[in-house]
């Protein structure tokens, strides 16, 4: 068969021969104008997450393929209240992560979601599942990379450390960050439009909530400075809109706050506040570990827990804590391996390891005794029992306690002792130390005079109550009773 | 002056199609209709509407741009009107040009139609025009034009039917391009390779798509001005690069 040769004008040829390398030229321009038009781009999409999603279903990719984004996350928003008020948590979730993807701007979407999941996932006693802490504040992260601008998701993630994980150094970052927002300095990028109110600065709560954390911090100069603050912002805004009564109650309670601050002061350190204003009638209840001749006296709680199994999986932990009603021991079983998450916001898992155990719950204290059972056995999803060992952690921290009990043992269990001296722990860790209060329980340096805002020293430790056991899985399956022979020191297992 | 010849009656033609009217009126309802899907967002209907009235200018503009300039060569050519047109002192890459322009005035005509809809609807609820939803409006008809270039250049050598799932894929596959900035950086050579391709070479419509930001008052995009400045630009190369290989290819063509 004869080559058929296809000839052109030679117009052709000589306009290809200028064109194709113009565009050649013009395309080798686009990789490097994408790489500058990426950045700004991740920020409007926030943290990718489209693989995750992918996973959900190809259906829901469609829709915000052709630019209906925000209109489906509103309507699998409504999706989600259905199921919320059904109870159906379970099917909530998913749909969180589709939305958050959807419209990475929606804090309120970030926040919610990330409350579903850190105190709405229980088991059969109303007990939140602890292994979605980790991934409910990977979405708050998730939502403060995607929202540098708007302080609410911190303020959320400060909340949560605060309400739930009693992380109180995490919560004080967070209520700061919020409060010094996106340029660190107190100012925000306001658009012409935007006023400076909420959102777009911090609300007033979080000043407040920021004095409260302190105190569980036992830095107690920096809550009375931190309340100062927050009634100075709070006139500030009142003198600004003074028809503008919203604040009123928040600025009566900071004043009421502030005082009483100082009033536990008295009553709790100085001998002559406490015998004139607070006298107690319970017996050798003085303010803590001091008399009225300035003598410590520290407080024997005399602990004496007991755990028995009353069947596989379902334990009784009772026993005695001397003192007023009020107080909490804290339980957490664990694999005696159990290591907390973090969960990197990029890492775009709400997973958690099916085979992990862990239980936290608190047992109230009433005429010094605690008695509870905790069935374990009704939730095998939750609580998968696959370790070998497990940690049972019986603890009282004087910190997280309410005040009347503070009272007895001080902000930092200064006055707490124990006649089994094994069970009194000392924790020296630099974020956990408080301001030393008293001399001669605990704690190098000055004490603090009263008076002095700020005061920049803190070392007392934070003495606490804590006793941890080593029970094997036959033990937890009854098969063994549970004694203080499996008790080992807090020194081998250290918080 | 030939090029705007053929663009002037390209637009003329493609006003007179029925399908053209019918999306653009579905496109206008589904903006009229932004308030009552308020309650989507019951805390801020405005999102809603704003939202709404974006993705149906985009989805309205998309099924326009693809539905005019899939045909625009193809239809020329099965008709034979081409010979006439290319038997004046017509030269091929002139019908080229003039038919994109053409179908781009076409696009143009329905955004800026759906546009000012939008921007009514807006101030009726609003009692003010909120300047940035002109941005997701310009946003729009740029990667519009970007889409149109594209079709442009499939319809050189395809079909309209393969021409259609040619342009809808590419237009799919580079609103994705969150998913495809990520596989750069995958530890896999060919998953990597394969995501630098699509992502720096293939046309990338995400880089479009701000209405997020717009939508949500409290996002910060730093930088505005020069972003939306890259994007335009963006446009103008990758749908110049996309017009004379049409040109190129269309030169070869047997018609």
């Amino acid at each position: 068969m004869a080559k058929i040769t296809k000839l052109y004008p030679k117009s052709v040829s000589e306009r290809a021969k200028k064109l194709l390398p113009l565009a050649l030229v013009a395309l080798c321009l686009v990789p490097p104008l994408q790489k500058m038009i990426d950045p700004q781009a991740r920020e409007i999409q926030g943290v990718d997450r489209t693989a995750d999603v992918a996973a959900a279903g190809n259906e829901f990719l469609l829709l915000p393929l052709l630019g209906f984004r925000e209109a489906a996350a509103g309507l699998l928003w409504v999706r989600c209240d259905e199921f919320f008020h059904s109870g159906d948590y379970d099917a909530i979730l998913p749909l969180v992560r589709l939305i958050t993807w959807l419209d990475p701007h929606a804090d309120n979407i970030f926040i919610t979601g990330a409350w579903h999941l850190a105190y709405n996932f229980t088991d059969s006693s109303e007990r939140s599942d602890r292994r979605y802490l980790a991934p409910s504040q990977a979405l708050l992260d998730e939502g403060i990379l995607n929202n540098k601008q708007i302080p609410d998701i911190l303020f959320e993630k400060g909340w949560q450390n605060y309400d739930k994980i009693k992380d109180f150094l995490a919560a004080e970052e967070a209520f700061h960050a919020a409060m010094i927002g996106p340029n660190g300095d107190g100012t925000t990028n306001l658009k012409p439009d935007q006023t400076t109110d909420h959102p777009y600065f911090s609300p007033l709560k979080t000043f407040h909530i920021l004095a409260h954390t302190y105190a569980k911090r036992a830095r107690i100069p920096d809550a009375l400075n931190q309340w100062n603050v927050s009634m100075k912002r709070n006139d500030e805004q009142t003198a600004a809109n003074p028809k503008d009564g919203s604040n009123k109650s928040l600025r009566e309670t900071e004043t009421r706050n502030f005082e009483q601050f100082l009033q536990r002061y008295r009553d709790r350190y100085t001998p002559a506040g406490h015998s004139a204003i607070n006298p107690s009638k319970l017996p050798n209840v003085l303010n803590p570990g001091v008399s009225k001749d300035q003598t410590p006296r520290p407080w024997d709680i005399a602990f004496q827990p007991n755990i028995e199994m009353k069947r596989p999986k379902v334990f009784r932990i009772s026993g005695r804590f001397n003192s007023a009603d009020g107080p909490r021991v804290d339980v957490r079983i664990t694999d005696w391996d159990y290591k907390e998450r973090v969960i990197n916001p990029q890492e775009n898992t709400f997973k958690v390891d099916e085979n992990a155990t862990i239980l936290m719950d608190a047992l109230s204290v009433r005429k010094a005794k605690f008695d509870r059972e905790l069935d374990m056995s009704k939730d095998p999803r939750m609580y998968s029992f696959k370790s070998d060992f497990y940690k049972i952690v019986l603890s009282f921290n004087p910190r997280n306690t309410s005040p009347h009990i503070q009272d007895r043992f001080g902000y930092s269990g200064e006055g707490i002792t124990d006649k089994r001296k094994e069970f009194v722990y000392t924790d020296n860790r630099d974020h956990l130390r408080g301001t030393k209060m008293i001399e001669g329980l605990g704690g190098e340096g000055q004490v603090w005079n009263g008076k002095d805002v700020p005061w920049t020293q803190y070392t007392q430790p934070l003495k606490m109550i804590r006793v941890v056991y080593k029970v094997s899985l036959d033990q937890i399956n009854g098969n063994k009773p549970i004694t203080d022979a499996d008790i080992v020191a807090n020194e081998q297992s250290p918080p | 002056m030939i090029a705007l010849a053929i663009a002037q009656q390209t637009l003329r033609e493609a006003l007179r199609r029925r399908v053209m009217w019918v999306i653009l009126i579905i496109g206008v309802f589904l903006i009229a209709l932004g308030p009552v899907f308020g309650f989507l967002s019951p805390k801020d209907s405005q999102t809603v509407l704003r939202s709404l009235g974006l993705a149906a200018i985009l989805l309205s503009g998309l099924f326009i741009t693809i539905v005019t300039c899939i045909y625009l060569i193809p239809v020329e050519i099965e008709r034979r009107t081409i010979y006439t047109v290319l038997s004046k002192p017509v030269q091929r890459y002139e019908f080229v040009l003039g038919k994109f322009l053409g179908g781009f005035a076409t696009v143009f005509v329905n955004i800026a139609a759906m546009g000012i809809v939008f921007l009514a609807m807006i101030y009726l609820q609003e009692n003010r025009i909120p300047t940035e939803m002109f941005k997701g409006v310009l946003m729009t008809f740029f990667q519009m034009m970007l889409l149109a270039a594209l079709t442009i250049f499939f319809s050189t050598f395809t079909t309209p039917v393969v021409n259609f799932f040619l342009s809808f894929g590419i237009f799919l596959v580079g609103n994705l391009s969150s998913v495809t900035e990520s596989l750069t950086t995958k530890s896999n050579s060919v998953v990597r390779t394969a995501g630098v391709v699509i992502h720096y070479l293939l046309p990338n419509f995400g880089n479009f798509n701000i209405q997020n930001s717009l939508i949500r008052p409290t996002t910060e995009i730093a930088n505005e001005g020069i972003f939306l400045r890259n994007n335009i630009i963006y446009a103008i190369i990758y749908s110049s690069v996309l017009l004379v290989l049409a040109i190129l290819i269309f030169d070869r063509r047997e018609v």
